[in-house]
């Protein structure tokens, strides 16, 4: 077999793929848009001030690993106090840091180091002190060793004394209900609901005052505003199929409650983990479906929280490189799940599709790079099949984007002229150089090298205060949508 | 066919689609939000309507003939209403009649569809607490739609109308966890006039399942009144399922009756653990004294749970202070781990710090100090 034949054949199978991979993602548009209609309007319908009132509501401890946090945490744990719920405590795992989180956090609560035995149910490093508050807020503060956001997250789970556990970031913005409406979830059927994941949405050029969002604004750079256009296919046009599905392949780790005596049954958060959150996700999916214990994942994008996502290249290729080394530690991990009846619809479909449309991809596509190329010098590259093929794609890919932006639409985030016009510009122009860039790196997180750390050194700018001047960048990871 | 024909034909299609959908979404941003302008100011506007027809019973103003098919006057109508009281809201009450409100709600409600609209007249409807809607939300207590079943009970809960207890207590068994706690809400609503019917249902169905009868004792505890405490006791006796087991031992305590002491004295030598950790903390919540000894012996208990609510409870307890600081000096290393949590819990730490700098320490406050510094 010549060469010319190899790569004639290489084309018919990268053609099947292409069109798999436009069947899953259709099918997870279509599904999303049908669940998103489905639930839509029980949520104009007063679930969240029946919540609110009811004296049944469980519960629920807010667990933030903080590593360096100085500049935002005091805003973050006092926003995170004013949340619309009848009963939260905090719990702060400060993961060895050197900036003086700790001291800030005893400054502003009015900690006391009390010797109280720490339960660890999950090891975790050892805990230096712990702290309580004796102020309005509920707030324990675990000061431990440095073990990465993986091990703080477990120290917090340890700590927690509530039966659900809101994981999330110390520098993030929660909408003032969103605990409330991720918990309905969680009343519907506390019995089998395992972990609820909310909707995590870009704040980059959105003012904020006193901890809360003033007006959501498309954020006006380039790279923040191509990640808002990600945030949004994922959050609304395959995530909400997912969970449709009991499938969801991901709770994020800026907002994920988790049902605390499951996530101890299967062990914690694992340590070191890139992606100790798919991680977690998969290992409370393989646990449920291989003990036959009937469960539910599920996902509520009315409950939003606003995060700050990279500004620049160089921090976006290092998340983008953490985030896959992430994937690729998953795929290893969960491989045998991979097309096994036994895991029903996460085995046949959900992980199926990480890997051959997550994992698989950037490899496929990186490879094009260099063999269409090849193809056309051989002459065996049929031009005008590869140039309709290359439309086909690219309005897909604009169709996905825009089936986003019409589901967003329901929420109403975005009001004017101005946003609709950057949003549809950047759904154009995001295919020339921004998608092959992060092909590249995550082509470098398969190669190795790139030094990345657990808690990703994600470099802040701090958010616009309409009012207060703004502060300094604090440092944290970002979160994975 | 050569393969090029159905790729152009599929990118067509697909460029056309996307031609459409760029065009959807400006035209779709556009009439939203002219929709929300419009909704906004129809409200207002109807709100000032409807509040000078509640200062004035004999106002001029004219109402709009379809004003009660208006979503935005059904609104404006209710934000009014929960801002009412008295004589302004009999005027709003003869507003709502004269216009028909109520008929055309109930009529929607009754339609087979569309689901939005007869949730948004269930809403309506339980928000109004009109008496004439009574039938209608009784008729919609077993609606296909779970969200109406929890509108129809809270609308019958915010008129307080009691003869819909036993209908929406006899559901608890069957419903869904969402809607059996709303269910829950509405019965608390109720207050006592609950108490018996949910007593009955308990008695009736703990032996043979849990989810309910652990739900309504849930409730009872909630509601509070005393009449629910010899039955539960009983149901405890009847050797209750673990689970029901434990909602009657919190409801016991939270119900905080001096009757439950010696059932839940006896409760704290139960095999399972999860029982004794729950007896426990109710014995704190009663702050029975005869129970020291008992608490603590639990402070001895193998399972952490168990030595931590303990602890716990002596520290609410009078005399629970002294068992405390024994079992801080204890050779029991667990006893007095739980020990050293309660007393820092309850600001003995704190106190016992104030007190030595004060110049009037005790031994005790050394010994606190020495062992909480120890990091036991």
């Amino acid at each position: 077999m010549t060469w010319a034949r190899v790569l004639e054949w290489l084309g018919y199978g990268v053609l099947v793929y292409f069109i798999a991979m436009q069947a899953y993602i259709l099918g997870l548009n279509l599904i999303s848009t049908w669940a998103l209609r489905r639930d839509h309007h029980l949520n104009r319908f007063g679930r969240v001030t029946e919540m609110l009132s009811s004296r049944t509501t469980p519960p629920v401890s807010i667990v933030i690993p903080a590593y360096n946090e100085v500049v935002g945490i005091v805003d973050s744990v006092r926003s995170m106090s004013l949340l619309k719920y009848p009963r939260i405590e905090i719990v702060i795992a400060n993961d060895g840091s050197t900036d003086g989180t700790l001291e800030a956090l005893i400054d502003a609560f009015k900690l006391e180091k009390v010797s109280i035995p720490y339960r660890a149910e999950v090891a975790t490093a050892p805990v230096r002190a712990i702290y309580r508050g004796r102020g309005a807020v509920d707030i324990t503060v675990i000061d431990k060793e440095n073990g990465g956001r993986a091990d703080a997250l477990n120290a917090g789970l340890n700590a927690a004394r509530y039966p659900y556990v809101l994981c999330t970031d110390a520098d993030v913005i929660f909408e003032g209900d969103a605990l409330m409406r991720a918990m309905t979830r969680v009343v519907e059927d506390r019995e089998r609901t395992v972990a609820v994941g909310g909707n995590i949405r870009p704040i980059n050029g959105s003012p904020v005052d006193l901890g809360h969002l003033v007006k959501a604004e498309v954020p006006k750079k380039l790279i923040p505003r191509m990640q808002m256009l990600e945030y949004l296919r994922t959050f609304l046009a395959a995530r909400p199929a997912w969970s449709a599905m009991n499938a969801l392949p991901l709770v994020s780790g800026a907002f994920g409650i988790w049902k605390r005596s499951a996530a101890i049954e299967v062990g914690g958060f694992t340590p070191g983990h890139m992606g100790e959150d798919m991680d977690m996700t998969m290992r409370l999916h393989r646990h449920h479906l291989k003990n036959r214990i009937p469960y539910r994942i599920v996902y509520e994008p009315t409950a939003v929280v606003w995060t700050e996502v990279p500004e620049t290249a160089r921090v976006l290729r290092r998340q983008r490189i953490r985030w896959h080394r992430g994937l690729i530690q998953a795929v290893r991990e969960f491989l045998p799940m991979t097309f096994n009846p036994r895991y029903k619809v996460v085995g046949m479909l959900t992980w199926a599709a990480n890997v051959l449309f997550e994992f698989i991809a950037p490899i496929i596509e990186f490879a094009g790079w260099f063999i269409i190329p090849l193809a056309w010098f051989l002459g065996v590259l049929n031009v005008e099949a590869f140039v309709w093929l290359l439309l086909l794609a690219f309005g897909m890919g604009l169709l996905n984007t825009l089936n986003a932006l019409l589901l967003d639409e329901s929420y109403g985030y975005f009001d004017t002229k101005t946003d609709t016009a950057r949003l549809l510009v950047m759904a154009l122009i995001e295919n020339f150089g921004f998608r092959q860039l992060t092909v590249w790196w995550r082509i470098r997180a398969m190669l190795g090298g790139a030094a990345v750390k657990s808690w990703g050194n994600m470099e802040r700018r701090g958010f616009v205060r309409s009012v207060s001047p703004p502060q300094a960048p604090p440092a944290s990871s970002a979160s994975r949508p | 066919m050569s393969l090029i024909e159905p790729i152009q034909f599929a990118t067509l299609v697909v460029l056309v689609l996307n031609a459409l959908g760029v065009a959807a979404l400006i035209i779709l941003k556009a009439i939203n939000r002219s929709r929300r302008r419009r909704a906004e100011a129809r409200k207002r506007s109807h709100m000032r309507l409807i509040s000078r027809h509640v200062a004035f019973e004999h106002s001029t103003d004219p109402v709009p003939a379809k004003a009660a098919t208006d979503p935005a006057f059904i609104d404006a109508l209710i934000d009014v209403r929960n801002a009412l009281a008295g004589s302004d809201l009999e005027n709003l009450e003869r507003l709502v009649a004269r216009h028909g409100v109520v008929d055309e709600l109930v009529s929607d409600l009754r339609r087979s569809f569309p689901k939005v609209k007869r949730l948004r007249a269930a809403m309506a409807l339980a928000e109004l607490a009109d008496d004439e809607a009574v039938p209608v939300l009784l008729e919609h207590l077993d609606d296909r739609e779970p969200e109406i079943r929890v509108q129809a009970a809270r609308g019958l809960g915010r008129m307080k109308w009691t003869p819909a207890i036993d209908a929406i207590v006899a559901r608890f068994g069957m419903e869904t966890p969402w809607v059996r706690a709303r269910f829950a809400d509405t019965l608390i609503g109720f207050g006592s006039a609950a108490t018996w019917p949910l007593v009955a249902y308990v008695t009736v169905n703990h032996r043979h399942e849990t989810a309910g009868p652990v739900a309504a004792i849930r409730t009872l505890a909630a509601i509070g009144d005393d009449e629910a405490v010899k039955p539960l006791i009983e149901v405890l006796h009847a050797g209750a399922d673990p689970e029901v087991a434990i909602a009657v031992i919190e409801a016991l305590g939270h119900l905080e009756n001096p009757m439950a002491a010696p059932v839940l004295r006896s409760a704290t030598r139960d095999a399972d653990w999860r029982i004794r950790a729950k007896a426990v903390t109710a014995l704190g919540l009663l702050a029975d004294t005869e129970s020291l000894e008992d608490l603590a012996a639990a402070l001895h208990d193998p399972e952490w749970w168990v030595r931590r609510n303990a602890a716990a409870a002596l520290g609410v307890i009078p005399g629970g202070l002294d068992r405390l600081y024994e079992a801080l000096t204890g050779r029991d290393h667990p006893a007095s781990e739980a020990a050293i949590e309660a007393l820092v819990d309850i600001g003995e730490l704190a106190a016992a710090r104030a007190r030595i700098e004060e110049g009037n320490g005790r031994t005790r406050d050394h010994d606190l100090i020495s062992v909480a510094e120890a990091g036991r």
